[in-house]
């Protein structure tokens, strides 16, 4: 009889006990009940209220903690996200892991010269085909605040242009709910149909309150949009531990998580049953400079105790990000930060992993960064897919085999190696192991320089494949009618 | 400057009950208000926005010292005299129309009280017409104007132009800043200066004011 196998333990972050996690999901429902928010969107006002939450002068709504939990109960618990051809790209559910880039950097590294300059929509297109072409980089977002676009569609533009440069699902961003009705319809040409697209949903829309506690209009214009048209969406507010925040990471993630409870109440009091995915930004505010940190370990720490309130409690695929730097250029401080974040985003099982790619705090955007981070992804992926135990992998019979061998054998030579090194062994594209004097003649390069050229040959040879004329005629039409 | 020794000790260190109790002491004694302010609690400040620059101290630490000022400011401008000033200039400072964000905004307001201008907050989504008004109202030396998106930067140019057309724009010293600005943007739209974050709008505002 075949016995059953050992099973494998693949290495999971945990930081949260249980104790922890209720005690800041019970002070998220106490803020949203006891302290309560502001709703500036007329409708989503009257919902709450009809709901059962009190309403005192106007806009101000406390919501009691049933309506929370019932709307965690209705929201779906897998959101699945096709590519733009209708295959199934990313069942986000239990722990399944995928990584992507960001939006709306100010600034990128220009390939070519280096330097740091205002993006463009160019910019939008070359990092949605770099998306395309890496194995470990799961979706894509725009990257950029493109400068030559029209400011009062400039997210419409972006769109428009990753569409047409990748295939890859997209997380985008609109201003309001005119220009994501825009954005709704190029998306419904690239399915076939809005039927097909709300099927095979291939985007998700990112959208944030204004911590503490405030619902605009324009925000709750777009979650009303997407919980009506079945569009997944993520609404992370900029809960940041000492701006938007509590500097203290305990009550920044239950003021990030009560807002977006308070999201998904409105949401799910929309459409019951819309996808939404989970999950505040909470980062750090740097207490020199002022700014989000994108390099720091409260951001990765507070999305892995996330990870265990997922699992604790919410049960909903959740937000995240990683594979992003402070480092104005791409040296020793972005790659250990990028790796950080990748390393333990992986580590807490996360799900939806934005921001890769980033330096400068997210101001500027970097294709060299985002190269790399593909790389390290895959280092992650090795080492959190653990060490499995059987007879194969105990290689006893490799062993006699090589031990018994008269001449100073190594199992470098064995058969058993060549079976099994691509899957025993990471195997690095970018991080060099050569032996030095390799490593000189091959031009003494270091690892920008190498993701630098490897940014440059994807882009020159990957063949994004191209939409149909139809479809990118009827992007076009949607555009010029703007 | 010694007579203040305690004061500015207790300023820096944003000890408030020490620092309002020494302000109580200094004004029982006797002590010339404007000197009080200028080598007590100014002085302090300075030390303190040297001590941020140096990276000697965070901004919460620094955010403290201007609280502690305030609070005994509170038992000084009472007793200032015609003519006596407290301020370094007079700052209107609010995030544009459209615009929901404050905490750049709010942090460069913070600061510049702490600098010694007396600021005037007009919160956030200020309209081109809400500056003007305001500006005329309380004849500010500096309009500070903040947008953290950049689908609302255009109403940056459009207050400059309000300003403009109200007849107050050579009164007024405009300086922008937000996440999407940059100092290109602010030759652009004819702003006379832009601050890249809250410490640096202090030192330009400074700079306008003709103060190092």
């Amino acid at each position: 009889m075949k016995q059953i196998g050992i099973p494998t333990l693949q290495p999971r972050l945990k930081v949260l006990n249980r104790e922890q996690a209720l005690a800041i999901h019970t002070a998220a429902l106490e803020i949203l009940e006891k302290i309560g928010f502001k709703m500036e969107h007329p409708r989503a006002l009257q919902l709450l209220s009809d709901a059962g939450c009190r309403v005192s002068n106007g806009e101000r709504v406390k919501l009691p903690s049933y309506l929370a939990e019932k709307a965690i109960k209705s929201a779906p618990k897998q959101i699945t996200l096709y590519d733009q051809r209708g295959n199934k790209a990313m069942p986000l559910v239990n722990g399944n892991s995928f990584y992507g880039t960001g939006s709306d950097a100010t600034f990128t590294l220009d390939l070519e010269t280096g330097q740091r300059r205002r993006s463009t929509l160019r910019d939008v297109a070359n990092f949605a085909r770099l998306v395309d072409g890496l194995d470990n980089i799961a979706f894509n977002m725009s990257m950029a605040n493109p400068e030559d676009a029209p400011i009062e569609n400039i997210y419409v533009f972006a769109f428009a242009e990753m569409v047409k440069n990748t295939n890859k699902p997209i997380v985008f961003i609109a201003d309001s709910g005119r220009d994501m009705a825009k954005i709704y319809e190029i998306a419904c040409v690239v399915a076939g149909s809005e039927e097909e697209l709300q099927g095979k949903p291939f985007l998700l829309s990112y959208s944030e309150a204004i911590s503490p506690l405030r619902f605009p209009e324009n925000v709750m214009e777009r979650l009303i949009f997407c919980a009506e048209k079945r569009i997944p969406i993520c609404f992370p507010s900029g809960s940041n531990a000492g701006g938007g925040a509590p500097v203290t990471l305990a009550g920044a993630m239950a003021l990030g998580i009560a807002e977006n409870l308070v999201g998904l109440v409105v949401h799910q009091l929309v459409g019951e049953g819309s996808p939404f995915l989970f999950g505040p930004n909470v980062s750090a505010l740097d207490m020199r400079s002022a700014v989000v940190s994108y390099g720091c370990p409260e951001w990765s720490l507070t999305q892995a105790a996330l990870a265990d309130m997922r699992d604790e409690i919410y049960g909903l695929p959740i937000w995240a990000y990683a594979g992003a730097s402070d480092a104005k250029v791409m040296d020793a401080q972005a790659g250990s930060e990028a790796m950080f974040s990748i390393v333990t985003a992986l580590l807490s099982r996360s799900n939806l992993i934005h921001d890769v790619g980033f330096l400068e705090y997210g101001s500027t955007s970097s294709l060299e960064m985002v190269t790399m981070a593909d790389e390290l992804v895959a280092m992650s992926r090795s080492f959190v897919e653990g060490i499995p135990v059987n007879d194969e992998t105990l290689a006893l019979e490799a062993i006699e085999r090589v031990a018994n061998t008269d001449t100073n054998s190594i199992f470098l030579m064995d058969d058993h190696t060549f079976e099994h090194f691509m899957q025993a062994h990471f195997l690095p594209k970018l991080l060099d192991r050569s032996r030095y004097d390799s490593w000189e003649a091959a031009g003494s390069t270091d690892l920008y320089t190498r993701c630098n050229s490897e940014a440059k040959r994807i882009l020159s040879q990957n063949q994004v494949e191209c939409k149909p004329d139809d479809v990118l005629k009827g992007i076009d039409k949607i555009l010029q009618r703007l | 400057m010694s007579e203040f020794k305690a004061l500015i000790e207790a300023v820096t260190k944003g000890d408030i009950s020490k620092a309002v109790a020494e302000t109580q002491k200094a004004i029982d004694a006797g002590g010339f208000i404007q000197a009080i302010i200028d080598e007590g609690l100014i002085a302090a400040m300075d030390e303190v926005g040297d001590n941020f620059s140096k990276g000697t101290i965070f901004v919460p630490q620094m955010l403290r010292s201007a609280k502690t000022m305030q609070e005994c400011m509170k038992l000084l401008e009472p007793l200032l005299k015609e003519g006596d000033t407290s301020s370094k200039g007079k700052v209107i400072i609010g995030t544009v129309k459209g615009d929901l964000h404050d905490i750049g905004k709010n942090l460069v307001a913070m600061m510049m009280e702490g600098a010694g201008f007396t600021v005037t907050d007009l919160g956030v989504d200020v309209s081109p017409e809400k500056f003007v008004q305001k500006a005329q109202e309380v004849e500010p030396d500096i309009v500070a104007i903040s947008a953290l998106l950049s689908t609302t930067m255009p109403a940056m140019p459009q207050t400059i132009e309000a300003l403009q057309k109200a007849g107050i724009r050579d009164k007024v010293k405009v300086i922008i800043g937000g996440a999407p600005v940059t100092a290109k943007y602010a030759q652009e739209i004819k702003a006379d200066s832009y601050g890249a974050d809250a410490g640096s709008a202090v030192t330009e505002a400074k700079k306008l004011m003709g103060i190092s």
